[in-house]
């Protein structure tokens, strides 16, 4: 059986660590180690440097199991391997860092290179006053109104909920389409 | 917490045009080389603006001036700081937003600088911006921009508008440059490709109760394509994560 996967993606600090702690049934497992570049040292102290992961018991014999990618785009060789079976994705994007965004296109270009996979985009850390909002943080990153762009805070549980179920809601979505395509 | 950036990931403008859609309040900082800039923002309002130099804080411009002179900064480093304590700020400036920011437009030499990350070009998809409500703006359009505005949900392309207006494509490229500036008109996102057919769709459903199996759908080759889930298993997903 092919396991249920989705995928948490999105530039550097942008929350993907976070998102999985918060949802996750299990203990992550992160593997996180010292920055070691100066500029990225001033936002976050560890980094993600091979995958965060968690999951979500479905039932006693299904798990949804959920896999952060690395967030610098020195390891994106590390992206194809994570996305290919999964669900969907969630692009995390901060939206106190403008500086990010040119970087969070690349990286939306680059996964959809490699998957088809319905996504949504999670505009996170809005509980900040100071926020982007979202539809600023929409089209900044240039995105269709197909494409779900939705607040978050990676921090509170019913938000990384919300995101999740709008992420499952867009794959039903598209699979139906798809299906009625086909008929 | 705040928001920081540099005035290449973020104009100015745009700045001003988030904190009208906030409304947010609050104090901008800039950093220009040794010159450093302050604007208290009061729901969504600019309320107040100064320039300085160096360590002795030389006052080099305030109020609408300093603004301006801000507006003309090809870079700077920003952080913008939510601060309720400027809602108790006397309002000095004169203008809104709009009004600087197009009147910085009439004296930069090359408006469409002022747009670092937006790239406008003749064969570019224009949509008219949706406006903050709480828009209400003392700016008034010249015949260009009017001309311009009255196509943007007409034309296909910014090469149609110059078509049908007649105006000439440079100015048009500047005067899009100028609309963007204060929020009217925004670049149109591109449209989706729809996505191609998968090899085969499943159709399975499970019922309530059921133990759910995902049932996928596999490319020929036997590569692992993306899976296709039926709608009840799905379901169940949905309904585990709404139960966390």
């Amino acid at each position: 059986m092919q396991p249920l996967k989705i995928v948490i993606t999105g530039s550097y600090s942008a929350g993907k660590t976070q998102f999985i702690r918060t949802i996750s049934d299990i203990e992550t497992v992160s593997t996180d180690y010292a920055v070691t570049l100066d500029e990225e040292r001033e936002l976050k102290h560890e980094t993600t440097v091979a995958l965060d992961f968690g999951t979500i018991a479905i039932n006693e014999k299904l798990n949804l199991y959920l896999f952060g990618t690395p967030g610098q785009e020195r390891f994106d060789f590390m992206w194809e391997h994570l996305s290919i079976g999964c669900l969907g994705y969630v692009v995390m994007v901060d939206s106190c860092r403008p500086g990010h965004f040119a970087e969070t296109q690349r990286l939306m270009a680059r996964f959809a290179d490699i998957t088809d996979s319905p996504f949504v985009v999670a505009a996170n850390k809005q509980d900040d006053p100071a926020a982007l909002p979202v539809s600023y943080v929409r089209r900044r990153l240039g995105l269709p109104l197909d494409i779900p762009v939705l607040p978050c805070v990676a921090n509170d549980r019913s938000s990384v909920k919300t995101v999740l179920l709008s992420l499952l809601k867009h794959i039903a979505s598209q699979h139906q389409a798809e299906r009625a395509e086909q008929a | 917490m705040a928001l920081e950036g540099t005035l290449q990931d973020m104009s100015l403008s745009d700045l001003f045009q988030v904190f009208r859609m906030g409304p947010k309040t609050g104090v901008l900082l800039l950093t220009h080389g040794t010159e450093r800039g302050i604007i208290y923002v009061a729901e969504g309002r600019l309320i107040d603006a100064a320039v300085v130099r160096g360590t002795e804080r030389t006052i080099l411009s305030s109020k609408d001036e300093a603004v301006i002179s801000m507006l003309l900064w090809d870079d700077a480093d920003f952080t913008f700081r939510h601060s309720l304590a400027v809602l108790e700020r006397p309002a000095r400036i004169e203008h809104d937003s709009e009004w600087l920011v197009l009147e910085s437009m009439r004296r930069h030499d090359n408006p469409v600088r002022a747009l670092p990350y937006q790239s406008i070009t003749l064969d570019t998809q224009l949509q008219l911006s949706p406006l903050p409500s709480s828009a209400e703006s003392g700016v008034s359009l010249d015949v260009n921009q009017w001309r311009i505005l009255s196509q943007v949900s007409i034309a296909p392309s910014l090469r149609a508008i110059c078509e049908a207006t007649g105006v000439p494509p440079d100015q048009a490229i500047r005067t899009v440059a100028e609309l963007m500036s204060i929020g009217l008109v925004e670049i149109a996102p591109p449209t989706l490709p729809k996505p191609k057919p998968r090899p085969r769709a499943a159709t399975g459903t499970s019922s309530h109760g059921q133990m759910m199996a995902p049932v996928l759908a596999s490319t020929p080759s036997g590569e692992e394509a993306t899976p296709i889930l039926a709608r009840g298993l799905l379901d169940a997903i949905m309904r585990r994560i709404r139960g966390l």
